[in-house]
């Protein structure tokens, strides 16, 4: 048995949102919202591990009322119990606050043996939230999972962090898991139909801290300051014929490729 | 001087290309080895940048007698663009220009060699939708309205004739003429628009085309619903389409070769149960909407013996289904040596679909087949076991046959191309066949474009 935590994060669908380049930031009506994407390998890891090892899943997402739609979207695919931390309090979070705000719910949910979070959201792309709960948790964890064993007092994982690397490690552990470590599986339609009438615990600032501790969470909680969002504009595809003699076209070309930063001249 | 250099005179030096060694990609297509016409020896490229050079490199061919073959993206099927004598080949991959989403007459205008993933992605972009998806990508405008392409999205809102509002058409005598426009009703005389889709490039080359648009649907669902035996799934599709769910695709796969789909793409097919799947896409206003429809094809298909039913709603998750669908025929093509496109009336596919087995049977062989079940059209594949005991011919002719007696015909979408000419013998209407002919001549007296194609 072992009892899994997955936290999820609701993003924006990044291959079809837009960027508003003048405010530098993400326009989130631009597009559909949906889990994290490595949020869901990090789901159907816990999946396999509850098909073969038996244990309980539960998914906590912290965010508007509307990532309840993504915590649905888990519990169809198989999650057990879904958490949504949702309230003014918790906005602005940066990796910090978030981390600091999952940890908080993760210990109050219960008793846990693994958590399993996505390497990195979409949308922020930072990768440390993972790690940071682990920190804040005081238990030890592996990034950049791409295979994992299961057994009975232990987990053999294998990081990519640096280079490829097997560790082992007793629980409780929190591992990030890349998208290499399996191919989420789809909710059948019965599934999809009943998590929409399923109950979703909602928690909002009160339930997870005394009011005096507030002050870690959202925007009071984040150190982070974000200067200036620059998005990086489209170049498209450039075209340039080249004339001259073979030998001295070469020449033309590796001069191009390298003020393009795309080839570097060797002495 | 020479005809290379009348047309470098024409399109500059840079854009006629004679050597063998780089005009390889323009002597084939997407053909079956097996069947594919072999390209004659004496080809030059030329590669036009617009309607005026267009219509001189016509009138010089015209001039001189000289086989013009049109190239677009070279997806095709039926080796509609192979240049099968010695001529020039046209290609149109310079007019590549999207020059205006018209968002309140709901329509694109776009140069013939824009490809169909950059129409896609541009209109993607303005927040509006292109229903149909003939499956490659890389087909470009101007083929996909030479060859009226189906693909998978058409049971809601049509195959490509359906959205074609306009054409610019280069004629063979050179001259350049409009047909319609942004117009949804245009009884002005006969409909040449109309006789241009579908006219595989031997009546005009087609240079800049309108499409119409629609809004995206705010939501949509793709289903994967399984059974355990194929009659079941084709069984289903007429029950579900006469209770008023239309998708915008229902598709027919047997589960062996999706799944060999779905590793050349290194994907995961999502059903693991049943050996026969429908893929339904389903759109809608709402959520709601979606899953109003969901419920209804389940209620449906559960009467009758589906075993599970799945469901994709990101984004990813229903373009990874739609993607393993596309790219079937490029997964199964090495053992392949033939596809077939036959069209039958929708809920004849059953019988087909047993007729082919039967074929399939007595020549000792399997002919796996899959296709547009809602639409009645299906691609039957004869493998390269049949090509090794000279079978192909003969096996391709019963399924025909069979096809012909069910009131279908022997090419849905596909085309006749040049691959198809030598068994509309099969088809004993002369009268018709007669007509198509003087209509060729009222265009191309001197047959100049696409030669040997289209028509027999």
């Amino acid at each position: 048995m072992v009892n899994i935590v997955v936290p999820i994060k609701q993003v924006p669908d990044i291959e079809s949102v837009r960027f508003d380049s003048e405010k530098g930031r993400i326009d989130r009506s631009s597009a559909a919202a949906e889990i994290n994407p490595f949020d869901l390998n990090a789901l159907e890891a816990a999946l396999v591990t509850k098909d073969e090892c038996g244990g309980t899943i539960t998914v906590i997402s912290m965010g508007p009322p509307s990532a309840e739609t993504t915590l649905r979207d888990a519990l169809s695919r198989g999650a057990d119990r879904a958490i949504l931390l949702t309230g003014a309090e918790f906005a602005g979070a940066d990796t910090l606050a978030t981390s600091y705000t999952l940890a908080c719910a993760i210990k109050k949910s219960g008793l846990f043996d693994l958590i399993i979070c996505g390497e990195k959201t979409v949308d922020g792309d930072t990768g440390q939230v993972g790690p940071e709960i682990a920190e804040h948790l005081d238990i030890p964890h592996i990034a950049y999972v791409s295979n994992i064993e299961i057994f009975e007092n232990k987990i053999i994982a294998t990081s990519e962090m640096d280079g490829l690397v097997q560790l082992e490690s007793g629980f409780p552990l929190l591992i990030t898991v890349t998208k290499d470590i399996n191919k989420p599986r789809l909710p059948s339609l019965g599934a999809k139909l009943r998590a929409r009438k399923a109950v979703i615990e909602i928690w909002n600032a009160d339930n997870l801290l005394p009011s005096e501790q507030k002050d870690k969470l959202g925007l009071k909680g984040s150190p982070t300051k974000v200067h200036r969002i620059v998005i990086p504009g489209d170049e498209g595809r450039k075209g340039i014929v080249i004339r001259n003699a073979p030998d001295k076209a070469v020449t033309a070309i590796l001069q191009v490729l390298e003020e393009q930063k795309l080839w570097e001249r060797r002495e | 001087m020479s005809i290379e250099r009348k047309l470098q005179d024409i399109v500059g030096q840079d854009w006629v290309v004679t050597q063998r060694e780089h005009i390889e990609k323009y002597l084939s297509d997407e053909t079956c080895l097996a069947v594919k016409p072999a390209p004659a020896d004496n080809v030059i490229v030329v590669k036009p940048a617009n309607n005026k050079e267009i219509s001189e490199i016509i009138k010089l061919a015209g001039s001189e007698k000289i086989p013009v073959f049109i190239r677009g993206g070279g997806t095709g099927l039926c080796g509609g663009a192979i240049p099968t004598k010695d001529g020039i080949v046209l290609s149109l991959e310079r007019l590549d220009v999207i020059e205006e989403i018209d968002e309140n007459n709901l329509m694109i205008v776009a140069q013939a060699g824009v490809t169909f993933g950059q129409m896609l992605q541009a209109v993607e972009e303005a927040g509006l939708f292109f229903p149909p998806h003939p499956g490659d990508e890389g087909a470009q405008l101007g083929g996909l309205v030479a060859c009226n392409a189906g693909g998978s999205r058409a049971v809601k809102y049509g195959i490509i004739r359906n959205f074609v509002k306009g054409l610019e058409v280069v004629l063979p005598s050179g001259q350049i003429i409009n047909l319609g426009g942004k117009l949804l009703k245009n009884n002005q005389g006969l409909d040449l628009l109309h006789l241009m889709i579908n006219s595989g490039g031997i009546l005009g080359v087609i240079t800049r085309v309108i499409f119409r648009l629609y809004p995206k649907p705010l939501n949509s669902g793709t289903l994967v619903v399984s059974f355990n035996d194929r009659r079941s799934a084709t069984d289903v599709v007429p029950l579900l389409l006469r209770s008023g769910i239309i998708p915008l695709a229902m598709e027919y796969i047997g589960h062996e070769e999706i799944e060999i789909a779905a590793h050349h793409l290194n994907l995961k097919w999502p059903a693991e149960k049943g050996t026969a799947h429908l893929i339904i896409m389903l759109s809608g206003d709402s959520e709601e909407e979606v899953y109003s429809q969901a419920e209804r094809v389940s209620a449906i298909c559960e009467k009758n013996n589906s075993v599970d039913i799945i469901i994709a709603e990101t984004r990813e998750e229903q373009s990874n289904i739609l993607k393993m669908r596309s790219i079937l025929y490029t997964a199964i093509k090495p053992n392949m040596a033939d596809t077939l496109d036959v069209s039958v009336p929708p809920a004849s596919v059953g019988l087909m679909m047993d007729s082919i087995e039967k074929i399939a049977k007595k020549y000792n062989t399997i002919i796996p087949t899959y296709g547009h079940v809602a639409d009645g059209n299906l691609h039957g594949h004869l493998l390269n076991n049949l090509h090794d005991r000279g079978l192909v011919k003969t096996v391709k002719r019963e399924i025909y046959q069979a096809s012909i007696g069910l009131g279908g015909v022997i090419t849905g979408e596909h085309g006749l191309g040049t691959i198809r000419i030598p068994d509309t013998d099969l088809i004993a209407d002369g009268v018709t066949w007669n007509l198509m002919r003087q209509i060729k001549k009222v265009f191309d007296p001197d047959n100049i474009l696409n030669p040997g194609t289209t028509i027999p």
